[in-house]
């Protein structure tokens, strides 16, 4: 995003004759202005590389009729609340929080611009004037899980979470569960490291997987660098995650899972020009293309990307779900019975392991 | 080596108050050739960075939440470094203080009163003299160096939070995130200007800074450690207690750090998070140092270093300079008042060319 000077001078006037407000200042017919916040650095190559990807999306569709601004390494926690207030006073009328943690602050600040529309990715805390949205990651690793079962050699893949909220248990018992429908033995442990974005405690816990034997590296971090320790340890392979990784890991990356989220801020911002903007709660997936899988690695072979492709066709037409029953948790208790699938609401508060998973510290 | 450094014997007091002014100056020109030289507006990010947050009035309560805990654990430290002793581990006792008024908090969940409030912040002072007191016992009875075994604690204390907040405190509502939960009524520190995020931390800093200066300067204990700091040999002729002078240094310092962490637990947070180690505790050492180790200078180094906060922050979204922006000017800051300091306590003298050429 580019801003004259003339624009910041007409800004810093708004901002100082409307105390608090700052929307009136801008006449019909100025581009909508949408303001990102990331939790980590656009330079990434996951997760908020992706979401800055889709800012890019926005601004190449909908051209002059939309200014956008980001900032990225915002805090989780009072910091985001400030970054908020300063997007909302410069008179960005749609602003996009991009990770999980921002959930507090947007819920606080929203109270206080309540012309502004808010849109949390991942959240669950909705308001008038706050829309949740969201993509089904799952589906995504059910296909990694598909490939993993195959190529392991050891049948223990290793798993880099953040924190153990339902989107990280969910991708986690969704991989286990693909893999087993090719290796009943297979297993994965799974280590959080309490951060989004720590390239060298990633590539810290990567190291100490591949010792422990694990040949298969899955992570729901935000960049590339367990990636980078597969490559160079030699380990059967691992997954992009947000965005394709293949730059990292040219021989390891089996697939990778990429974040389109382009026509998602497509669509809110066109809602907010229009003023058709309702506070959604969107959670899509591989067949709405908010997720796709990237191109397969030179290991995954022609068999194994045939049961790939079938596991992420099958779930876009709907013949296949990850979560369709049997499924037990990893102390053997039932929890779905056969032929049955899992809701919504059930995933996404979703705070128990499947068989396979061994139960982290 | 043709240059040597010669110590003054006696060096210029204006100086040594004009270097912080210098290197904030110095900064910005540095910085606007930098950013300029790599393509970016560096005369804007100058100006967004360490102006708009003064003339843009919204931004005033930012700065002052954002000062208060630097302040607050930046004057302990002055203390602290005052009399040679290099706590290095604010940060570590910024935590275990959070952490106190959280378990307060979290034990009076059900609770409603003034009381509980006093109780957390005591509870937050007592935590981090606590944690600052495994330093010092080490120092006075071991001898271990106190920048080791400080900082190593401060990693120790992460872990702790991560653990807490994990299993024991975790929040039954917090769809499995770890995290706290909200903090009742009671436990919250109330904002003092309506409409705005000030809370009662900022005038806390503003009086701990106050009554750490009056007692700097016309207390017995003020005196001690100035001597014991500037004149250790002299220190003990007086009468002065080198390990009683470091268990006093650590217990403040840390026990101000702690006051900060129940203060930002219970004022910005209002819960127990992943992200409450904000580096406050590193930050604030650029602030002593920036504030002369004067309690008062403090308190203008504070602020200074939140502008460069918020100011970054309106520089991303502004005129698109990226994040890592802010942290190279807090350093150059720090890199241009140490070194200014270097020059104002020594001189450089140009040495004879030695002539021992022989061990070719």
């Amino acid at each position: 995003m580019t801003l004259t000077r003339r624009n910041l001078l007409k800004i810093g006037a708004a901002a100082s004759a409307l105390p608090l407000l700052g929307s009136r200042a801008f006449a019909q017919g100025e581009p909508l202005k949408v303001g990102f916040i990331y939790v980590g650095t656009i330079n990434d190559n996951g997760y908020n590389y992706a979401h800055n990807q889709g800012r890019l999306y926005l601004e190449e569709q909908l051209g002059d009729a939309v200014e956008t601004t980001y900032v990225e390494n915002v805090p989780e926690g009072p910091d985001c609340e400030r970054v908020l207030r300063e997007l909302a006073q410069q008179g960005n009328k749609l602003i996009f929080a991009t990770s999980f943690g921002f959930g507090d602050s947007v819920i606080k600040v929203a109270q206080q611009f309540p012309d502004v529309k808010f849109e949390h990715a991942t959240g669950y805390m909705k308001a008038d004037n706050v829309g949740l949205y969201n993509a089904r990651f799952y589906e995504g690793r059910a296909v990694c899980g598909t490939i993993a079962g195959h190529l392991s050699k050891t049948g223990k893949a290793g798993y880099i979470g953040s924190f153990p909220i339902p989107e990280v248990v969910m991708g986690i018992n969704s991989f286990v569960l693909a893999a087993r429908k090719v290796n009943p033995d297979f297993t994965i442990k799974p280590v959080y490291i309490s951060t989004w974005n720590d390239p060298p405690k990633e590539a810290d816990a990567a190291r100490a997987m591949i010792d422990q034997g694990i040949d298969i590296i899955a992570q729901h971090t935000d960049g590339p660098a367990a990636l980078q320790v597969v490559e160079e340890r030699g380990a059967v392979g691992g997954f992009g995650q947000g965005a394709d990784m293949s730059a990292f890991a040219p021989d390891a990356q089996l697939t990778s899972i990429i974040d389109h989220w382009g026509p998602h801020y497509v669509n809110s911002a066109k809602a907010v020009i229009d003023g058709t903007w309702v506070p959604g709660d969107t959670w899509e997936g591989l067949k709405e293309d908010v997720v796709q899988i990237g191109p397969y690695g030179p290991k995954v072979t022609e068999e194994v990307k045939a049961a790939a492709e079938a596991v992420r066709t099958g779930q876009i037409d709907g013949s296949f779900h990850i979560f369709t029953g049997p499924i037990k948790d990893n102390t053997g208790t039932e929890r779905v019975p056969a032929g049955q699938t899992m809701t919504d609401a059930e995933l996404l508060s979703m705070d128990w392991y499947v068989e396979g998973v061994e139960q982290p510290a | 080596m043709p240059f040597r450094l010669e110590k003054r014997p006696e060096p210029s007091r204006t100086m040594l108050y004009l270097t912080p002014a210098a290197a904030v100056l110095l900064t910005m020109i540095v910085g606007a050739i930098i950013f300029s030289a790599i393509g970016y507006n560096g005369l804007g990010a100058v100006r967004e960075i360490f102006f708009t947050p003064l003339t843009n009035s919204y931004k005033w309560q930012d700065l002052g939440v954002k000062a208060a805990p630097l302040i607050i654990i930046g004057v302990g430290l002055s203390i602290a470094y005052r009399a040679n002793v290099w706590n290095i581990g604010a940060e570590g006792q910024y935590i275990v203080g959070g952490l106190a008024g959280t378990w307060v908090a979290l034990a009076t969940y059900s609770m409603s009163g003034p009381w509980i409030l006093p109780l957390m912040i005591l509870a937050g002072v007592v935590g981090g003299m606590l944690y600052a007191a495994i330093p010092a016992f080490l120092k006075t009875r071991l001898n271990v160096n106190e920048i080791l075994t400080s900082l190593m604690l401060t990693y120790a204390s992460v872990q702790l939070i991560y653990y807490l907040i994990r299993a024991p405190w975790k929040d039954p509502m917090g769809m499995g995130f770890p995290q706290t939960r909200l903090f009742a009524e009671s436990a919250r520190l109330p904002t003092i200007i309506p409409g705005t995020i000030v809370h009662l931390g900022v005038p806390i800093a503003i009086i701990v800074a106050l009554v750490a200066w009056f007692i700097m300067s016309r207390s017995v204990f003020g005196y001690q450690m100035r001597v014991v700091g500037t004149a250790p040999h002299a220190a003990r002729y007086g009468g002065f207690s080198e390990n009683k002078t470091i268990w006093l240094a650590l217990l403040v310092s840390g026990g101000l750090a702690g006051l900060a962490g129940v203060l930002e637990v219970a004022g910005p947070f209002q819960r127990m998070v992943p992200g409450f180690p904000a580096n406050y505790g590193f930050t604030a050492i650029i602030v002593a140092f920036l504030g002369r180790l004067n309690p008062l200078g403090v308190i203008f180094a504070g602020i200074v270093l939140a502008i460069t906060f918020v100011g970054g922050e309106v520089a991303q979204t502004t005129i698109g300079l990226p994040n890592a922006a802010t942290g190279i000017f807090q350093s150059m800051m720090l890199f241009f008042l140490l070194a200014g300091d270097l020059l104002v306590r020594y001189r450089i003298r140009r040495t004879a060319v030695q002539p021992s050429r022989s061990a070719a």
